[in-house]
């Protein structure tokens, strides 16, 4: 009872014996004070796991080759972080099993998804192929569930990373990042056919049916996929560039993001 | 790797696809059944609420006296009656629900009818709480009354299965304490004068449990914040009633 307020005005009312109901209200403090303790911790750590995979993105942005191993200072730097994140699942694991992992969904989701987005662009990196549900649920320890839903929406933000990364490279190599072929005979594909296939599969999904509320990923796929669309634009635009302009293309030139989404805005406000 | 040079394993969108397609039908299967239940929540309100009134009839008699108040009460329970059936209606509906969604992880999609056992919760306890069910009067179901008479689990830690929350239990009693505040007013409009007494009681023991509690900002605090309230204007009734002597003598 350390914790009780005694503002109650009835004389009779500042023992423990205050009402019947006192034991029941007990157990819900209890109850309630764990639930928030475990809920704070989860958000923390998501938090944390955020952060941390971003740095880990922003690392391999670095990366100049297609399907090949991570570069070794790059890897040196990704990897300590990818510990941390493991111990940061393994601490919270506890407080996401059976039950409770639906439950604190919302606070684990943030950083489900940043980690979902940084270790499918690892995998894209090393492989050029696109990071199963199993494979990204095996990099997460602890039996911690990543739902369909968060890996659905860390691709999305993938096809952000990938389009950054085919910039960059376009304005520091002046070509395309392309795989290395499958076969005699055969050329290996380029991240723009990559990213024409994503957004095929993504504009493929259909989100019509049923109601939707509450239904979070109906909102999210609706919106990411508006941003999706703009990435793979960017990146076809700065395809157009490279093959118009680019012989003419100073060293360190940088095409401009905004330059093909303006393009394609204008004459729809201006017809 | 060399069989599929393609950059996507189709199966991964299939997957997705199944996913967004098995959520939009349990989602339609709830939406039906939680209709269902809205309409015999509806039902449950209206008979209920007539607690607040008395049947024309006994308007003519004259107030202030004890017996007359007793008498009111049977009057008054003899109205509810019918909202004992739309409870168990309601409850029935609840285990339908419990039956559909038991395959799923429960907090997946527990916001989606968190609402509507709230509610029910709340009729069952108002309705045991006017006596609909037992002869005795004035009781509060606990949380572990209101699982065995929904025949839902309650208290689940380490198993996964449709429950009633704490949450949710919580929520209802912040409706009861409201429902209980008008009831207090109206019944003095009624010349039922112990009733308030019986309520600042109740709701005052009620009050102490949710003081203990350790609030965050979320919808429980912002109701339990509101208690004080209900607290406030059953004593303002108590206290009008005493400073003119109106209090029953036998009362506590």
């Amino acid at each position: 009872m350390a914790g009780q307020k005694h503002d109650l005005d009835e004389k009779d009312m500042d023992t423990s014996d205050v009402s019947p109901f006192m034991p029941m209200f007990q157990g819900f403090r209890d109850e309630l004070d764990q639930h928030q303790e475990r809920r704070e911790r989860i958000i923390k750590a998501s938090r944390d796991i955020t952060a941390l995979s971003k740095k880990i993105i922003f690392s391999l942005q670095r990366v100049r080759h297609l399907q090949q191993p991570i570069p070794p200072p790059i890897a040196k730097e990704t990897n300590t972080r990818y510990k941390s994140i493991q111990e940061l699942f393994t601490t919270i694991a506890p407080d996401l099993q059976g039950i409770n992992s639906w439950r604190y969904q919302k606070q684990i989701s943030g950083g489900c998804q940043e980690f979902v987005e940084a270790i499918s662009f690892q995998h894209y990196l090393e492989t050029q192929r696109l990071l199963t549900h199993a494979e990204a649920q095996a990099l997460i320890p602890g039996g911690v569930e990543l739902t369909t839903d968060d890996y659905v929406l860390g691709l999305f933000d993938l096809t952000g990373e990938l389009m950054r990364f085919g910039i960059t490279n376009i304005a520091t190599n002046g070509t395309l990042p392309r795989g290395t072929p499958a076969g005699e005979g055969s050329e290996g594909r380029d991240i723009l056919m990559d990213l024409r296939a994503i957004r095929t599969h993504f504009e493929s999904l259909d989100t019509s049916s049923g109601p939707n509320d509450f239904s979070y990923l109906k909102k999210d796929i609706q919106k990411k996929t508006e941003v999706m669309r703009e990435s793979v634009g960017k990146v076809e635009y700065a395809a157009y560039g490279m093959i118009i302009r680019g012989r003419e293309r100073p060293k360190g030139w940088v095409p401009d993001l905004n330059e093909g989404q303006d393009r394609g805005r204008e004459p729809v406000e201006s017809y | 790797m060399a069989g599929s040079r393609g950059m996507i394993d189709p199966a991964i969108f299939e997957q997705i696809q199944a996913n967004i397609d098995d959520d939009s039908q349990l989602r339609d299967e709830v939406r039906n059944i939680l209709q269902k239940r809205e309409r015999q929540g509806r039902m449950t309100l209206s008979v209920l609420s007539r607690a607040h009134s008395v049947p024309a009839a006994e308007r003519t008699v004259p107030r202030t006296s004890h017996i007359i108040a007793t008498l009111n009460l049977q009057i008054v329970k003899e109205a509810l009656k019918p909202a004992r059936s739309s409870i168990d209606e309601q409850i029935q509906t609840i285990s339908e629900l419990g039956a559909m969604v038991s395959k799923y992880p429960y907090y997946k999609y527990n916001h989606l009818w968190t609402r509507h056992t709230q509610e029910t919760i709340r009729s069952l306890i108002f309705g045991v709480w006017l006596g609909v069910y037992e002869p005795e009067q004035g009781t509060l179901l606990t949380i572990k009354e209101v699982g065995s008479s929904m025949n839902v689990p309650v208290d689940v830690k380490d198993r996964d299965v449709f429950h009633i929350t704490t949450e949710e239990y919580l929520l209802a009693l912040t409706d009861l304490i409201e429902e209980l505040a008008r009831l207090a007013v109206n019944s003095v409009t009624l010349g039922d004068f112990q009733r308030p007494l019986q309520i600042s009681k109740f709701v005052k023991e009620l009050h102490a449990g949710f003081q203990i509690l350790n609030m965050k900002n979320d919808v429980l605090r912002r109701k339990s914040d509101g208690i004080k309230y209900s607290v406030k204007k059953i004593e303002d009734v108590v206290y009008d009633l005493s400073l003119r002597n109106l209090i029953p003598r036998n009362a506590s």
